[in-house]
């Protein structure tokens, strides 16, 4: 059978594509599937250091699409999570280098190759975007909860639609304690703007930067909220689509409910 | 919960809802896919269409666009002074 092709975007910078991209291609691997995670960024490559990986590499996706290597050349083997492999954008070349036929012709092979292959897209929308987009059958849009993030999403939805790729969204960043004070956006309000469907929710969690700074997949560590987060996201990407989506909560300990009932606290 | 309650007292409205408002508001914006200067030169016309037949305050007119549930709709509002006489 042949592997899937799912883009991870997002319009609007920062919010946690790369992360995503290493996160679910880490735990789809873990699930027993054989996955690619693409950094599709041209010129400012980062799935290589969130992935700890960076030393490792020879050959990027131009030089495969350009055809100077081999696919297995490129594809950067990781010997933490089994079947997970990297193929790292290049460093220096701008965004032009890839065209979307080149892209299209590396797609055919990568499909061969893997079950999975998860494009992260840079932010923006051109050529970058397009490039990502070409061969992909799903997409997952990437927000935060604020305006400017959700704006963007819903125009990225609007491209990905007029391709016939239907998008699902997953929020990042959720801060539980902002949504129950009425201060942050809640899913709710998100999906009721975007209106499509949901991947899941992701809690803003100091994990995050902890994993990124060590080089060590975020799913990996057992202790982290979005870590968690993620691997569910991946179960149900990968049919478990019967598992609920989580909506990140507060837990408050037990001293800090009684003193809120007695009122000693707000 | 606790945080509703709060907001009773204080009065404060959660400044999620006026995000909500706005990004609506936008959307609606973006996808007319108007340039922003479409709606001054609208603007501009219907105040020469309107001046034809009526004297209008052109200082304190307002262009907007309204959204409701499923529509949205351009909503002009001028205060009428007085009515030309028509030379017949
Ligand atoms: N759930 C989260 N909790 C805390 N920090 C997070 C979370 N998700 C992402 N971050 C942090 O946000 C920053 C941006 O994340 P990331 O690089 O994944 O975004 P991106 O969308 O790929 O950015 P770019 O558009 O530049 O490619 C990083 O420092 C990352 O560690
Ligand atoms: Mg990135």
């Amino acid at each position: 059978m042949e592997g899937k092709i799912i883009v991870v975007t997002s319009g609007k910078g920062g919010v946690g594509k790369t992360t995503a991209t290493a996160s679910i291609g880490a735990a789809l691997a873990l699930e027993g599937n054989r996955v690619a995670v693409i950094d599709m960024d041209i010129g400012l490559r980062n799935l290589d250091v969130v992935l700890g990986l960076e030393n490792r590499i020879v050959f990027n996706i131009v030089d495969v699409v350009n055809k100077r290597c081999k696919l297995t050349q490129a594809a950067i083997r990781d010997r933490r999570i089994e079947n997970l492999f990297l193929i790292p954008a290049s460093q220096s070349d701008n965004k032009d280098v890839l065209t979307t036929a080149g892209v299209e012709r590396a797609a055919k092979i990568l499909k061969k190759e893997f079950d999975y292959i998860l494009m992260d897209s840079p932010a923006g929308i051109e050529k970058g975007f397009e490039n990502s987009i070409v061969s992909a059958s799903e997409a997952i849009v990437i927000c935060t909860p604020d305006v400017s993030s959700v704006r963007d999403a819903d125009r990225v939805i609007g491209l990905l639609y007029a391709r016939s790729i239907t998008p699902k969204i997953i929020v990042n960043r959720i801060v539980p304690q902002m949504v129950a004070k009425g201060d942050m956006l809640s899913h709710e309000d998100v999906m009721e703007v975007l209106s499509v469907e949901l991947a899941g929710l992701v809690p803003m969690d100091e994990q995050v930067v902890i994993a990124t700074n060590m080089g060590m997949p975020l799913v990996m560590q057992n202790n982290s909220k979005a870590g968690q987060a993620f691997r569910r996201i991946a179960k149900r990407l990968n049919g478990e689509t019967d598992l609920p989506i989580q909506v990140p909560t507060h837990k408050t300990g037990m001293w800090n409910k009684l003193s809120q009932k007695l009122g000693f606290k707000k | 919960m606790l945080y509703g309650l709060l907001r009773k007292f204080t009065g404060r409205k959660p400044s999620k809802d006026t995000a909500k408002k706005r990004l609506q508001f936008a959307l609606v914006y973006d996808k007319l896919e108007i340039k922003d200067t479409t709606l001054t030169d609208l603007q501009n016309d219907i105040v020469d269409v309107i001046s034809k037949y009526f004297e209008i305050d052109k200082s304190s007119l307002q262009l907007e666009i309204k959204r409701d549930k499923d529509v949205s709709a351009l909503v002009f509002n001028t205060p009428i002074l007085c009515a030309k006489r028509m030379r017949t």
